[in-house]
């Protein structure tokens, strides 16, 4: 197939509807699955979802995804069509499932760009068997199809008593269609069908164009053969077949005026009713709730245009109302109208992140698919319960969530929660429950996933980080909380729990990493004998962020405001040196570190005495630490932007996430709270 | 330039479409998700010539065909199905569709297919 | 389809007058060419933000109209000793494999053509400055040493460790 009109958007919005539609049908399936019945309207947004994957897919010439998608589609026909009794509903589930997985699977190559090179012949045997079967077993209410009735064409008495007024001619025809066009008979047929408008007796061979699919190899071998009368003149009847689509040859013969038409292709011509009426009526497509919501879809690039242009209108107008220009002029007017350019730009910045916000359901939905499939291979009885699923995030976090709470639920389900048996015995429901709740809190959107188990074993995540070397604090002295965190550490992973799901030598630290890499934080809570629950919390927004600009020397660094606890310049006696060599600060009788951000940096200052800067303390994940800096310079809306590609290529630089533009058209860099508190402590 | 109205409930198929047909010198005038909005969009934009999906929500392509010829007796409307919907493409013919392409389609053949239509 | 071709052919013209030319500057006592078709602009030097944990070639980062590039001193990238940036000094932009970066080069002379014919192999010395080297084009009496672009950004490991070191 050419491949001329396909470009880079196009696969985009293939993938996109593709897995968009296998979403809905995820759905249904499994709605279908816990009612233990495929309700008709099921049955028609499963067909109609496989459906479109078939053509689409087709379309990209990507076959195996097409055919497997076809299967599917034939044995949802064949639900629809004959409504048989027994269907074993979660066998037919299972096989649907499958196929989507295998379609996903190959989905996820040709996003990657890979080879489409899936084998889905043994699923397609599956499928095909399983029809099979059900043919079988439901043959007693299997009536024959409702069939045509049989076919030729007579004109009406009527038109053929108008018509005898005129001088009739009589044609044959044969016509060749071109290779490929398909449907061959159907073509026919349409030919046909518009030859009965200027024409009265009409016959044609092969005659069973319409019932019998092989006629489609005689048409595409011998021609379709057609004898009419009419009152047409030669011409006109040749410009009538050139109209023909896909047309590859006409043969068109005007027989003598006497010659009885029906002789010249003898007995095989049978006479056909009017097809029209025996079409049989399509049953419809259940029509819900006709939405006509005015939606339109933009490409994701263009909102991240938006957005950067967002980013710099922003910093243009730092620059024009913070112009080092205006400084100590007394400008009431210009100052007025500054303020008017900032409450419009902030809700312009307001509106333009709302575009990109997304609501987490899509997400929360996927997790059904993960509860069923783990439930049923580990034999618990598990209940999804979703709570805020309306709660929305930016497009590009939402990205980042998705596989960390799938490995939440895994986790949960795998590790957290009982057996039915061990549970009845505890005197809880059989039935165990995972909520996954969202809801707004301030600047950031926490994600709770809360399990109904057994709750963290203190003393078995001890064990296991003594093992590991993961402790960093004397036993005796660690909370609770920070001994449940101990499981999110890159090396913790309980090993003797390895199972088929989570812990597959990746463990918890993926969850830290994901959600941090978007900023947030993850936390967990433990309850033993109640359950436990993992927050994940999340800024709303990834693009621009409240940050505290801060000089160093030359440089200056911003500080997410979000990190900052206070800032103060200490008295000589409040820092001290502990024994190695590590700066530390008293506060109200709690001792923190002190990093020099200079010294961290590398960069050249006239200010080294604590007492000459000041200090930031700053908080993340529960740990604290204070950075020593020249001077405030004051707080302000950053647009994050990442470093160039060159230096990311070269080396990850901890501790700092990015860069932004300052109003007077300056780079500061933003630090990395996170990266430099853990840097600081192990 | 005729204009075209292109009905499809994927939005992929619409820009397969629209790709091809566009490079072909066709002015796609609007482009319908279902058959509710093929009628609809016919009568706001009166188009040469409609590109009709069979299977769609809402309102199916064979409706949409019968109720765009009530509209207008002269509409043409090329329908485009997958393999294997023979009874629909002839229910859809005998609606009133002028011809058909089956999907998969090459290029060449649905522009060849839409300019025959067009000039007869 | 018309605009397609047309797009086509002023690609394939553009091609045809950057062929055979380059762009010479120089860096020390020496002067060297990049070819013209990676460079996208030249600019004097900008103030440039540290970024810390880099090889000491890589000067920081500049803002050049809102976008944020790296620049790297050509001096240090060939172990000369560093020279204070002045009203001469230049960075030249230059766009490689879909990377922005900032060359920053003493001065900047012109732009010439230098064919094919005139261009000879770089002599197999093991000196280790050389390997930035492609080619040197003869002009007149004078030699032009022909920058590898691509091995002037590509980082082997070895490099980045020895300049940390050097560093500290």
């Amino acid at each position: 197939m050419s491949e001329s009109f396909i470009d880079e958007s196009m696969i985009e919005m293939y993938l996109f509807e593709m897995l968009q539609g296998i979403e809905q049908l995820e759905t249904a399936v499994l709605s279908s699955e816990k009612s233990s019945e495929f309700s008709l309207d099921a049955i028609n947004e499963i067909f109609r979802i496989m459906h479109t994957i078939k053509g689409a897919s087709a379309m990209m010439s990507f076959t195996s995804i097409a055919s497997c998608a076809h299967y599917i589609e034939d044995l949802f026909y064949f639900l629809r069509e004959q409504k048989p009794l027994r269907i074993e509903c979660s066998i037919l589930s299972d096989l649907v499932f499958e196929g989507v997985d295998f379609i996903k699977v190959e989905l996820q190559k040709v996003k990657n760009g890979d080879e489409i090179d899936g084998e889905a012949s043994s699923l397609i045997k599956k499928i095909e068997e399983y029809l099979a079967r059900l043919k079988q077993q439901n043959a007693a209410t299997d009536d024959t199809d409702p069939s045509f009735v049989q076919q030729s064409y007579v004109a009406d008495e009527t038109k053929a008593q108008n018509m005898s007024a005129c001088e009739n001619y009589s044609y044959k025809a044969t016509i060749y269609f071109q290779e490929g066009c398909e449907m061959e008979n159907v073509r026919a047929y349409a030919i046909i069908h518009k030859l009965k408008e200027i024409a009265d007796e009409i016959y044609f061979s092969p005659e069973d164009i319409i019932e019998d699919d092989d006629t489609v190899m005689i048409i595409r071998e011998h021609g379709f053969q057609l004898y009419c009368k009419t009152e047409k003149d030669y011409e006109e009847m040749q410009i009538f077949f050139n109209q023909t689509v896909f047309l590859r040859e006409l043969e068109l013969i005007q027989l003598e005026d006497d010659q009885p038409i029906t002789h010249s292709i003898g007995d095989q011509v049978p006479a056909i009713e009017n097809i029209v009426t025996a079409v049989e009526a399509v049953k419809k497509v259940a029509t819900n709730t006709v939405t006509n919501q005015s939606i339109i879809s933009v490409s994701v690039n263009k909102l991240d245009q938006l957005m950067d242009l967002m980013g710099e209108m922003v910093i243009s107008e730092a620059m024009v109302t913070q112009n080092p220009d205006l400084k100590g002029l007394a400008l009431d007017n210009f100052q007025k109208a500054a303020r008017q350019l900032h409450k419009i730009t902030s809700e312009l910045q307001d509106t333009v992140m709302s575009i990109r916000m997304v609501p987490l359901s899509t997400t929360f939905h996927k997790m059904h698919r993960v509860v069923r499939d783990m439930s049923k291979k580990l034999e618990k009885d598990v209940e999804l319960q979703l709570i805020g699923e309306t709660t929305e995030v930016d497009k590009n976090i939402i990205e980042h969530i998705s596989d960390p709470l799938m490995h939440l639920i895994r986790n949960a389900i795998d590790h957290g929660i009982e057996s039915a048996t061990e549970r009845i015995s505890l005197g809880k429901k059989a039935i165990s429950t995972i909520t996954l709740e969202a809801k707004n809190a301030g600047s950031d959107v926490v994600v709770l996933v809360r399990d109904d188990g057994k709750g963290l074993n203190k003393e078995k995540i001890l064990s296991k980080a003594r093992e590991n070397n993961l402790l960093f604090k004397p036993e005796d002295e660690m909370s609770d909380k920070e001994i449940y965190s101990l499981i999110f550490l890159p090396g913790f992973s309980t090993k003797e729990n390895i199972s088929e799901f989570s812990g597959r030598g990746v463990g918890m630290d993926v969850v830290t990493k994901n959600i941090e890499s978007v900023g947030g934080s993850v936390s967990v809570d433990s309850v033993a004998g109640v359950g436990s629950t993992v927050t994940l919390k999340i800024p709303l927004t990834l693009a621009i962020i409240d940050g505290m600009n801060i000089k160093v020397g030359h440089s200056c660094y911003t500080i997410p405001t979000i990190a900052i606890k206070e800032s103060f310049r200490p008295k000589p006696d409040e820092t001290f040196t502990d024994l190695d060599q590590q700066d530390m600060i008293m506060v109200r009788g709690q001792c923190y570190p002190i990093i020099r951000l200079h010294e961290r940096f590398c960069v050249n200052t006239d200010v080294k005495d604590f007492c000459q800067g000041i200090l930031v303390m700053v908080e993340q994940d529960g740990k604290i630490v204070c950075l020593f800096a020249d001077q405030l310079l004051g707080q302000h809306e950053v647009v994050v932007k990442p470093l160039p590609n060159y230096i990311r290529d070269i080396r990850k630089i901890v501790g700092i996430a990015g860069c932004t533009l300052l109003g007077d058209g300056s780079i500061s860099l933003i630090l990395d709270i996170g990266g430099l508190v853990g840097n600081n402590i192990t | 330039m005729a204009g075209i109205l292109i009905t499809d409930d994927t939005a992929f198929m619409r820009m397969t479409l629209k790709n091809i047909l566009s490079k072909s010198g066709f002015e796609i005038v609007g482009e319908a998700a279902d058959g509710l909005e093929a009628v609809a969009q016919y009568k706001a934009l009166n188009p040469d010539l409609v590109t009709m999906d069979i299977t769609m929500p809402n309102m199916d392509g064979i409706s949409a065909t019968k109720e765009i010829m009530k509209y207008d007796a002269n509409a043409k409307v090329i329908v485009c199905s997958a393999m294997g919907q023979k009874t629909l493409v002839i229910e859809a013919l005998s609606a009133g569709a002028k011809d058909f392409v089956v999907k998969p389609f090459q290029p060449d053949r649905i522009v060849d297919a839409i300019a025959k239509v067009l000039n007869s | 389809m018309a605009e397609l071709m047309s797009s086509e052919f002023l690609l394939d013209t553009e091609e045809d007058t950057q062929k055979d030319k380059f762009l010479t500057f120089s860096v020390g006592n020496e002067a060297y060419g990049i070819e013209i078709k990676y460079v996208t602009e030249i600019i004097g030097i900008q103030p440039v933000t540290e970024v810390p944990e880099l090889p000491n070639y890589i000067r920081g980062i500049i803002n050049l109209r809102g976008k944020i590039i790296p620049v790297m001193d050509v001096r240090l990238r060939f172990k000369k000793e560093f020279l204070e940036y002045n009203d001469r000094t230049c960075v030249i932009v230059v766009d490689i494999n879909d990377l922005s970066v900032g060359l920053i080069v003493d001065s900047v002379a012109e732009v010439m053509s230098i064919p094919e014919t005139e261009i000879v192999e770089p002599p197999q010395v093991s000196k280790s400055s050389n390997k930035f080297i492609k080619g040197i084009g003869k002009v007149g009496n004078e030699v032009k040493l022909l920058l590898d672009c691509n091995k002037l950004l590509s980082e082997d490991e070895f490099n980045v460790i020895n300049d940390l070191g050097q560093e500290k």
